[in-house]
């Protein structure tokens, strides 16, 4: 059984998401999408798979509100893998006020999604006039930023580049692993924006830090990016009892999680992913010989302290 | 027995079964009269094969999109299929539909049917709709979100709902009602009411069963499956109820006085290394058929540790098993469109 790709599309109302959707749906690239898209949606989509989703967000049944999924969605996918070899790939839209949270968190709980799709990306276009105003008065459109692994900073045409060059620097207090794109009427190369995954784990290990511009006021909730490294091997043990502690008592405020790790006396590179408290930790490809074997651990969330977070990463060290 | 020890055994459906490639995803099976068996498939047809197999099956092209459920109909030479287009179609072994009713953009998944009040159910999405024999629509009953599963009392009088937050129950007659509700947190994804009447039994989305008295409302969690349970079939007379979700059959018994409030299921055909995706329970015994996610299957019967090999693994994950009414033929079709069936007349299940 073959995994499918999943791509799922966010941004706000009017920011050019259904464009960047008939844009991937009507270039030549010889692939065919399934499109999933919510009931609100913007204009018609030309596409012959199209389902309509009614965005229906479910709790899970552990007590915390931060443990939502998209219960439409686990059944449209089961669905749609009944028609074999159709397509090859999944596109999802979701409204512009809705949360990425319960989207992306789908493919961590439903074991038959888990096993049929992969995420590939979270891709949120946003008005580059306009992103800075929505993130004082939206909190969506903050976890939207945030979740994305792609960044579509659209509608740049007629922006003075200083002005374009703060909106960016904002953008990156809050993601500072996401890829930023440039656009016009969200016009992309294709392939810089699907099948991205495992370019999204080399955007880990090129996080800089110090490239971060320092924020010029602090938010009340400010969404902020921090990254952890060490060039010493990690204890495995150590290390998933205390992500595991982490995420069960911080997993609110930690939107995303991701790292590649090495762990002592493995040859190959540890994966982690999370969304909240959902966590996914994969052995991968090994690490190349002539590769430096450098840890790297990011953060994306609230109230985070990068300090004590330090202080127990490098507790970990074996 | 593990997996290995079967390996290597011949499966009853080498021995005595027929097989068909239909290149799409089989969604279901039932028999219909004489043996002859329809298919609901991925692809949108509805393929009947006939009993020895001596012509080649014959296809009807019934949903625009995929066939997402399937039951015989009123008409016992009727199979009544739900799809991706929003439709629910009746169709006869001539190959001649007839659209029930159509609400473009939905869903029509569940579907059940009773004999005894001659009603049909389906849920559109989050509306369950009532058919009489007429195909006249005879009731509507709306729910805040999507209706997973479905099902009639023994006598058709009233119909389950499960849904998000539990479960609505509705009378079939009544036209201004509003409906019982039944709560328990989570999503519940599938519904079975017992053959008694006395039970109604939800699959949901946290690898656990969810149970109702009817007579008094009690609850009765099932947990501790591996993964989501995803078939569940009542022996005969409702004694136990065998559902899939692990890799052995879970059977939790129903016959004493609290069902299974407080009892350990009966856990058989142990030590496969792969799960069970269908279960289908033997009409007359008290013997269950499995299929596995590798596409393996077995016939288990109650209080016997020994299963019956019926197919070896291979073609991918069982999604749809049938017993004929008689008991006599099996049918099993898989993901990839494998379909065998088996004759069972000489096969002789030992009585309890
Ligand atoms: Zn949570
Ligand atoms: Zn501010």
């Amino acid at each position: 059984m073959t995994q499918i790709p999943v791509t799922v599309l966010t941004g706000y109302l009017g920011a050019g998401k259904t464009t960047l959707l008939n844009r991937i749906l009507t270039e030549e690239h010889g692939k065919k999408y399934a499109v999933v898209v919510n009931e609100f949606g913007e204009v018609g989509i030309d596409n012959d798979l199209v389902v309509n989703a009614d965005e229906e967000v479910f709790e899970m049944n552990n007590g915390c509100i931060c443990c939502t999924v998209r219960g439409d969605l686990i059944r449209i996918l089961g669905g749609l893998m009944k028609r074999q070899d159709k397509f090859d790939g999944i596109l999802i839209e979701t409204t512009g006020l809705a949360d990425p949270a319960p989207v992306a968190q789908t493919f961590f709980v439903d074991d038959d999604v888990r096993q049929r799709t992969w995420l590939d990306s979270i891709i949120t276009v946003v008005d580059a006039h306009h992103v800075v105003q929505r993130l004082e008065d939206s909190h969506e459109a903050l976890e939207q930023i945030a979740f994305a692994d792609i960044i579509l900073l659209n509608k740049t045409d007629l922006m003075p580049a200083d002005e374009l060059a703060q909106v960016e620097s904002r953008i990156r207090s809050i993601n500072a692993t996401a890829v930023i794109q440039h656009t016009q009427r969200c016009e992309v190369e294709l392939d810089k924006v699907l099948g991205r995954r495992a370019f999204d784990l080399d955007r880990i290990l090129a996080f800089e830090p110090d490239f971060l511009s320092e924020d010029d006021h602090e938010h009340d909730d400010a969404v902020k990016s921090i990254s952890l490294r060490t060039e010493r091997p990690l204890d495995g043990v150590s290390l998933t009892g205390w992500l595991q502690h982490l995420l069960a008592e911080q997993g609110q405020d930690l939107l995303r999680t991701k790292g590649i790790l090495s762990i002592a006396g493995q040859d190959k590179q540890y994966v982690i992913q999370a969304v909240h408290m959902m966590m996914e930790v994969n052995y991968t490809k090994p690490w190349s010989p002539d590769e430096k074997r450098e840890s790297r651990l990011v953060f994306i969330g609230r109230n985070i302290d990068e300090s004590v977070l330090r202080q127990q990463f490098d507790a970990c060290i074996a | 027995m593990s997996l290995s020890a079967v390996q290597g055994r011949t499966s009853l459906f080498e021995r005595i079964g027929t097989s068909q490639k239909l290149d799409a995803y089989v969604v279901g099976a039932v028999f219909l009269k004489e043996g002859l068996l329809a298919a609901a498939l991925g692809d949108g047809q509805v393929a009947f094969i006939n009993s020895e197999n001596i012509s080649p099956p014959s296809f009807v092209s019934v949903h625009d999109g995929t066939c997402l459920s399937l039951a015989v109909d009123l008409e016992e030479q009727c199979v009544l299929t739900g799809g991706d287009d929003g439709r629910l179609v009746s169709t006869d072994t001539e190959g001649k539909t007839a659209a029930i009713a159509t609400i473009a953009g939905r869903w029509v998944e569940p579907i059940v049917v009773s004999r005894a009040s001659g009603l049909r159910a389906a849920a559109f999405g989050k509306t369950v709709c009532l058919f009489a024999q007429d195909g006249k629509a005879v009731g509507q009953f709306d729910h805040s979100n999507t209706v997973g599963g479905l099902a009639f009392d023994p006598k058709g009088r009233r119909v389950a709902a499960a849904h998000y937050g539990g479960i609505s129950l509705w009378w079939a007659k009544a036209s201004t009602q509003e409906p019982k509700r039944l709560n328990w947190s989570g999503s519940h994804l599938d519904l079975t009411w017992s053959p008694d009447g006395k039970y109604i039994v939800t699959a949901m989305q946290e690898n656990a069963l969810h149970g109702w008295r009817v007579s008094d409302d009690v609850d009765m969690q099932m947990s501790g499956y591996p993964t989501k349970v995803k078939s569940m079939s009542w022996l005969p007379k409702g004694r136990y109820l065998a559902t899939g979700g692990a890799d052995s059959v879970i059977c939790w018994p129903f016959h004493g006085k609290s069902g299974p409030m407080g009892k350990a299921p009966v856990d058989i055909g142990w030590g496969f290394e792969s799960v069970v995706t269908v279960v289908a329970a033997h009409p007359r015994h008290d013997v269950v058929a499995a299929g596995y996610k590798d596409g393996a299957a077995i016939l288990v019967q109650i209080d016997r540790p020994h299963p019956v090999l019926v197919k070896q693994p291979g073609e991918g994950a069982v999604t749809a098993l049938a017993w004929s009414a008689d008991g006599q033929h099996l049918a099993l079709g898989t993901e990839s469109g494998f379909v065998c069936r088996i004759s069972l007349s000489d096969w002789r299940a030992p009585d309890n």
